[in-house]
């Protein structure tokens, strides 16, 4: 089940006021239970048969904080071009390029993905604050894969 | 033996050779378009990363992509399946390149398999009976001469050419300038190289290819041969083994034909030889595939063995695990790829939401599918949805088999050339056994 999916089944628990939504299909199956929490926490459980596989991105039903929604609230994500490693910063020990809370203009410079032993400079799109960094320093990431949320001037 | 396996393909042979890495023990990445996110391949796989958008040139053949998703996982060996990359020198070097093991032959003898001209030398050289024809073109007089020398009708073909494409039939002297004017320009912007051959061209033959292991200790051996002839356009349809037109004797003989070029070559890892045999019984080298191929699992039935896992392991250094003495054919196998085509408006593609999946089983039954109930078939590669096997005891009953199979398999939501396949297996020249690759182009005229 991809993140989308799940984010807007999470939605759909919240708009229509649901308690708790189960859904199975072929390979996966997902349990939304409504606790005490502001939003719903999702429970993604594979069927016994089928390993999971891991995706390099860490799947939404892992995260404990609420999953910030992107589409809605405006907010402009930084995503990686290519498949390779997250770096923050422009060389170990150096301060990293952005943290959260930062401001960026268009074009700066946010992180470096390297592929291939080429350090690849990622401009952000837009103006704005970068809200959350979504990867760690070091970890893989896949072509598509969002690095940074930005909420744009 | 290798530590993880990055699969560089999608579709029913991602999960194909998935499955013979999870036999091996060997954990495997699975690589993805951004339109094949729910794709079966993806969720079979140990790991997933995805490695661009739709396209294939952005995506399934983008080498850096394919490159870097080993680096981030770990993958020290790389199957690229059969179409894509499986066939590219370049990328098979630049496989070696970065100490990443190529599950294929080397990009050596990918290169001089993969140039259709010097590859008929290379085979000639060691007593395969070629189709009579000529070296490249050097220039448009001495084509001439040599079309005389070979004799008329006959074909002239890309020498960066293969399956199928870029080929021009001559059926007389005058037509030959002009033709070769139009092949050179097609073979230009098709491969990028302008550079043709000639070929006699044979007259309703047969296409039988011969199954190759190679493993690094010199063994070669070949497992059979499968009948490819029922073809549209040049595109596989329909394959079968054993041939109905092979008997003992020339069996004999084109195994140790096939053998004896593959071993001349040095090959290793899993190849196909094509040949063309003619209706009195002789039979021409065409050309080499040097990957698996689509329908390798109508050599797994007969034989009994995992065409797989014995690319794996030969390229992993071990030697193969069957001997020529213990290879026997048994019983008969036919497969036919199920295309997600309308066969009622020129075998159109027709992606689109599978709404119901049924695949058949029961004995002697085989299906390879990367379809499901409620998967998308995105629009952006090949329209092969399955692959059906029927194996019995005769032919009769892996017909038998296959009707019934036919019979049972529910594909809705998207047109399916499954009509097409019950329809051949009803028809009079495909029982008899007597046909032929331009059997199924007269029968649609015929209709």
């Amino acid at each position: 089940m991809d993140k989308r999916k799940l984010e807007e089944l999470i939605a759909l628990v919240e708009d229509r006021d649901i308690q708790e939504l189960s859904i199975s299909g072929p390979f996966t199956s997902v349990r939304i239970v409504r606790g005490s929490a502001p939003t719903p926490q999702p429970v993604a459980v594979e069927r016994a048969s089928v390993a999971a596989p891991a995706p390099i991105e860490s799947a939404a039903a892992a995260e404990e904080t609420p999953v910030v929604d992107d589409r809605d609230s405006g907010l402009q994500p930084v995503v990686s071009p290519m498949v390779g490693t997250f770096y923050a910063a422009s060389e170990p020990g150096a301060e990293a390029y952005v943290r959260q809370g930062d401001h960026v203009s268009k074009g700066q410079v946010v992180c470096i993905v390297e592929a291939m032993k080429l350090l690849n400079e990622i401009e952000s799109e837009v103006g704005g604050t970068v809200v959350r960094v979504l990867v760690d320093n070091a970890q893989p990431v896949e072509f598509g894969q969002k690095l940074f949320l930005i909420q744009p001037d | 033996m290798f530590e993880k396996i990055l699969v560089a393909n999608r579709g029913e042979i991602a999960l194909r050779v998935m499955r013979g890495c999870k036999e091996l023990g060997i954990p495997t990445v699975a690589v993805h378009s951004e339109a094949d996110v729910e794709a079966l391949h993806v969720k079979f796989a140990d790991e997933a990363v995805c490695i661009g958008p739709a396209p294939a040139s952005e995506s399934y053949l983008n080498t850096q992509a394919l490159l870097s998703a080993c680096e981030v996982t770990g993958a020290d060996a790389l199957h690229p399946g059969y179409g894509f990359l499986a066939e590219s020198a370049d990328f098979s070097e630049m496989c070696d390149a970065h100490e990443i093991t190529f599950i294929g032959p080397s990009a050596e003898m990918i290169r001089r398999m993969g140039d259709k001209a010097r590859a008929r030398n290379l085979m000639s050289e060691s007593g395969v009976p070629i189709i009579p024809g000529s070296e490249a073109i050097r220039d448009d007089d001495s084509a001439v001469g040599l079309g005389d020398d070979i004799g008329y009708p006959l074909m002239v073909k890309a020498s960066a050419g293969g399956g199928g494409k870029g080929m021009r039939i001559v059926r007389a002297r005058e037509e030959l300038r002009e033709n070769i004017r139009i092949a050179r320009s097609e073979a230009e912007a098709a491969f990028g190289n302008g550079e043709l051959y000639m070929e006699k061209l044979l007259e309703r033959p047969r296409h039988i290819e011969f199954q190759i292991l190679g493993d690094q200790h010199g063994t070669v051996v070949h497992l059979g041969e499968r009948d490819c002839s029922i073809q549209r356009r040049h595109q596989k349809l329909i394959e079968e083994s054993p041939s109905p037109a092979v008997t003992p004797d020339l069996r004999a003989r084109m195994g140790a034909a096939a053998v004896r070029g593959a071993k001349q070559i040095g090959y290793t890892g899993a190849g196909t030889i094509e040949f063309l045999l003619d209706d009195t019984g002789h039979f021409y080298f065409m050309e080499m595939n040097t990957r698996i191929q689509v329908e390798h699992p109508v050599t797994e039935l007969v034989t009994g063995a995992d065409l797989i896992k014995e690319q794996i392991r030969a390229a992993a250094g071990e030697p193969l695990s069957i001997t020529q003495e213990h290879l026997g054919l048994r019983g008969h196998a036919i497969e036919c790829r199920i295309n997600a085509e309308d066969p009622d408006r020129d075998f159109a593609p027709s992606p689109g939401d599978v709404t119901e999946f049924y695949a058949p089983g029961g004995p002697g039954i085989r299906v390879d599918t990367h379809v499901y109930g409620g998967y998308f078939i995105p629009p952006y590669y090949d329209s092969m949805i399955a692959k059906l096997l029927a194996h019995g005891n005769s032919r009769e009953e892996a017909i038998s088999r296959m009707r019934r199979a036919l019979d049972e398999f529910v594909i809705a939501g998207v047109k399916t050339t499954l009509p097409f396949h019950a329809a051949m297996m009803r028809h009079e020249g495909f029982l008899s056994g007597r046909f032929d690759t331009g059997t199924v182009e007269r029968m649609q005229s015929a209709a």
